[in-house]
């Protein structure tokens, strides 16, 4: 039972990293596309703290916690904020370019975006 | 005086934020000054602390967190002479750059020049970091910096569509390589690059593997190696050409260098030799980018696209020196790298020259059109030899030296005909866009779809002579593009620079402050001789292509291949689909076979 629950959580990360793939490749939609981007994202956080967990480890913060108490991993939390800024920008910037596409060519399909070919 | 190694990262960015906040007030030539200035000092600094790195890599910990006994507490740059050079590199080109669109590139509230530095910062902070997850951060704002120039005309379709695939697949790479980055922390627990080197060891598992596939993936997507490369030819078409320049000039390029510092500084006891499998699956990636490149270039017809293809197979060309992965071939590699910036750089310019006197990139209406621009057709012929590396031009040096590590080995006749396929067909392409618009020779030739997309001119000014600050870089390019050529130390000093990146032990006990290696020397010559006989080669063979292709009608119809091979490849071009969908399902395929072929043969 308990090899399950340490496994279960790297098949989520897993499913919801295919789950992303899937959507962009299927995607006619750039804001769509955008979206599964961003779940895709998603699946590093899963996997991130779930590297970092600890059986009952408690939160890292140690304001009223004897120093010796065991906690979950800080860092990959840590990483993952550093990610999520990271990602924001990212998602902003080509959500800009989604607008901007819909307002010069009044297209949201990728196919009608398609100038260059070949 | 001693320059703090954080300052080439945080100089450009203090630069870029003022620029950004104060610009409405600013004229046009003060924001350029700036911007100007800010990369040149950042050249001087990277250049200061290449020579203060020559001795031993050093080792800059932010806010003093140094190491306590085995465990790595703070992040820090360690800074070694490849890293550093190609921090120097990043600079130069961003210098010519910014002064070739200084004053006449439209800009308008796009914030071209903040974004530039910030590019800049971007990849200095890239080639000089030591710790894994600041390459990482160091990676996004690198990518996040280059969508934001990429899609500078937002105005038009053709831009948005090069933007929105090169951010998508991107930023897809980068999830492969974050997800491989968690695979390395969970089997080490740390995130300095020599504390997880020293961690790793020889270990050799699943979950070794698996990380180093990972990380590598999203490095391979911004290597632009087959099959992962399809968003560089959308990027490049649509850029504006100084951002051209610094794509296909470095950051292709450091794509390329992440996978040298992951697999020496971190694998190279646990993927390294004995194990074969990494040496073999990187040579095919390379050679068949190198070919594939070499052949897409030749098919195309627009001038920017062209161009992206032949950045394609010359990557390719370089990965192959990182699969030979030996000092001989790691300097190889840097005077290649070298040598195919500059020459790239000085071909992209001359482009941007093309597209500001003639107002277009599409080979068949440019037909004829450039035989009063004797100027600007030297500079491209130039270009088109030092692709092919025909000496004073060091790219055929890079080959020599990478071809030289193998001797004797199975391995070496794949790396010759790889490089020898890729110098002929991309100088080739580039010598039938000589006859053709700058000779007139033949007819305006095959039309494609992607020559068609139009391109709104980049600068404003309309002048009647070519303006100093657009010809000026080019010269230089091409000019700089001899220097390994004709500075006898310089194969020496790569080889110095590369036995340094290749000692993981070295590095690793300079990280913990232990005692400094000795200078490193270096015995490595190249065999010139052999290089000019091989470039000479290439050389002939390319002009002979260009030649049967512009000159189709003479050519008996049965042996009409070259014409074939401009016009009619069109299973290899639909590919090309434009969709970022399929670029995506191209990457799963790489990363599939990749890992296969990793696993099956570890």
């Amino acid at each position: 039972m308990n090899s399950v629950i340490h496994t279960f959580p790297y098949l989520v990360a897993g499913w919801v990293f295919l789950c992303g793939l899937y959507g962009i490749v299927t995607s006619r939609h750039l804001v769509h596309m955008v979206v599964s981007m961003a779940v895709l994202q998603t699946s590093t956080y899963i996997l991130l703290l779930n590297i970092g967990f600890r059986q009952s480890g408690a939160a890292p913060v140690f304001a009223d916690l004897p120093p010796s108490t065991r906690i979950v991993d800080p860092i990959v939390q840590a990483l993952m904020l550093t990610d999520i800024v990271v990602e924001a920008t990212v998602v902003a910037l080509v959500l800009a370019f989604v607008v901007k596409a819909h307002e010069n060519a009044g297209t949201l399909s990728p196919d009608d975006l398609r100038m260059m070919r070949g | 005086m001693t320059i703090s190694p954080a300052l080439p990262v945080a100089l450009p960015m203090l630069a870029a934020a003022a620029i950004a906040g104060v610009r409405r007030w600013l004229s046009r030539a003060v924001v350029d000054a700036v911007a100007i200035l800010t990369a040149a000092t950042n050249l001087v600094m990277c250049a200061l602390l290449l020579t203060r790195s020559w001795d031993a890599p050093i080792v800059y910990w932010f806010g003093n967190w140094f190491p306590r006994g085995r465990m790595v507490l703070g992040v820090g740059f360690v800074i070694d002479p490849v890293g550093a050079g190609l921090a120097t590199l990043a600079a130069l080109l961003m210098l010519l750059a910014l002064i070739y669109s200084s004053s006449a590139m439209e800009s308008g509230d796009n914030h071209y020049q903040p974004l530039m530095l910030v590019f800049l910062a971007a990849m200095s902070g890239f080639v000089l970091t030591g710790d894994l997850f600041n390459l990482f951060v160091f990676f996004e704002l690198m990518s996040t910096a280059a969508f934001a120039l990429c899609g500078l005309k937002v105005e038009e379709p053709a831009p948005l569509q090069g933007a929105f695939n090169f951010a998508v697949t991107n930023t897809v790479g980068a999830f492969f390589t974050l997800t491989g980055l968690a695979f390395v922390y969970a089997a080490t627990g740390a995130l300095n690059m020599a504390q997880i080197g020293s961690l790793l060891g020889s270990r050799h598992d699943t979950l070794v593997i698996g990380g180093y596939l990972f990380l590598i993936t999203g490095f391979l997507i911004k290597s632009a190696a087959v099959p992962f490369h399809f968003w560089l030819a959308d990027a490049h078409a649509v850029s504006p050409t100084p951002v051209c320049v610094l794509f296909s000039g470095i950051m292709v390029e450091l794509g390329l260098f992440a996978i040298l510092r992951v697999t020496n500084t971190m694998f190279r006891a646990s993927m390294g030799p004995p194990h074969t499998a990494l040496r073999d699956v990187l040579l095919t990636v390379g050679a068949v980018s190198a070919v594939w490149g070499g052949a897409m270039c030749f098919a195309e017809h627009h001038l920017k696209r062209l161009l992206a293809f032949s950045t394609i197979s010359h990557a390719g060309a370089m990965m192959m020196a990182l699969a030979v992965n030996t000092p001989a071939a790691i300097a190889g590699w840097l005077v290649y790298l070298f040598a195919h910036a500059m020459a790239k750089s000085g071909l992209f310019f001359t482009a941007g020259i093309l597209l500001h006197r003639l107002r277009t990139m599409s080979e068949p209406l440019l037909f004829a059109r450039g035989t009063k621009l004797r100027f600007t057709a030297a500079l491209w012929l130039l270009g088109g030899c030092a692709l092919a590396g025909l000496p004073p031009f060091a790219i055929s040096l890079g080959e020599e030296l990478t071809s030289s590590a193998t001797k004797h080995s199975d391995a070496s006749v794949v790396l010759m005909a790889a490089f020898l396929l890729s110098g002929t067909l991309t100088a080739a392409a580039v010598f039938r866009v000589f006859m053709r618009v700058f000779c007139g020779w033949g007819d305006h030739g095959p039309a494609d779809r992607s020559a068609e997309v139009d391109e709104l001119p980049e600068m404003h000014e309309q002048n009647r002579v070519i303006p100093a600050r657009m010809f000026v870089p080019a010269l230089l390019c091409v000019l700089f593009g001899t220097v390994p050529f004709l500075l006898p130390q310089a194969v020496s000093w790569s080889g110095v620079a590369a036995a340094r990146m290749l000692d993981q032990q070295a590095y690793i006990r300079v990280v913990y402050g232990q005692a400094r290696s000795a200078v490193a020397q270096s015995s490595l010559a190249a065999d010139v001789w052999s290089a000019l006989l091989h470039s000479l080669l290439a050389v002939a063979c390319g002009a002979a292509l260009a030649a049967a292709a512009v000159f189709h009608k003479a050519v008996p119809r049965r042996l009409r291949w070259a014409s074939h091979m401009e016009g009619s490849m069109v299973w290899m071009r639909s590919l090309q689909s434009g969709h970022a969908g399929d670029y995506v399902v191209w990457t799963m395929a790489g990363f599939s076979l990749l890992g296969t072929a990793l696993f099956l043969l570890r």
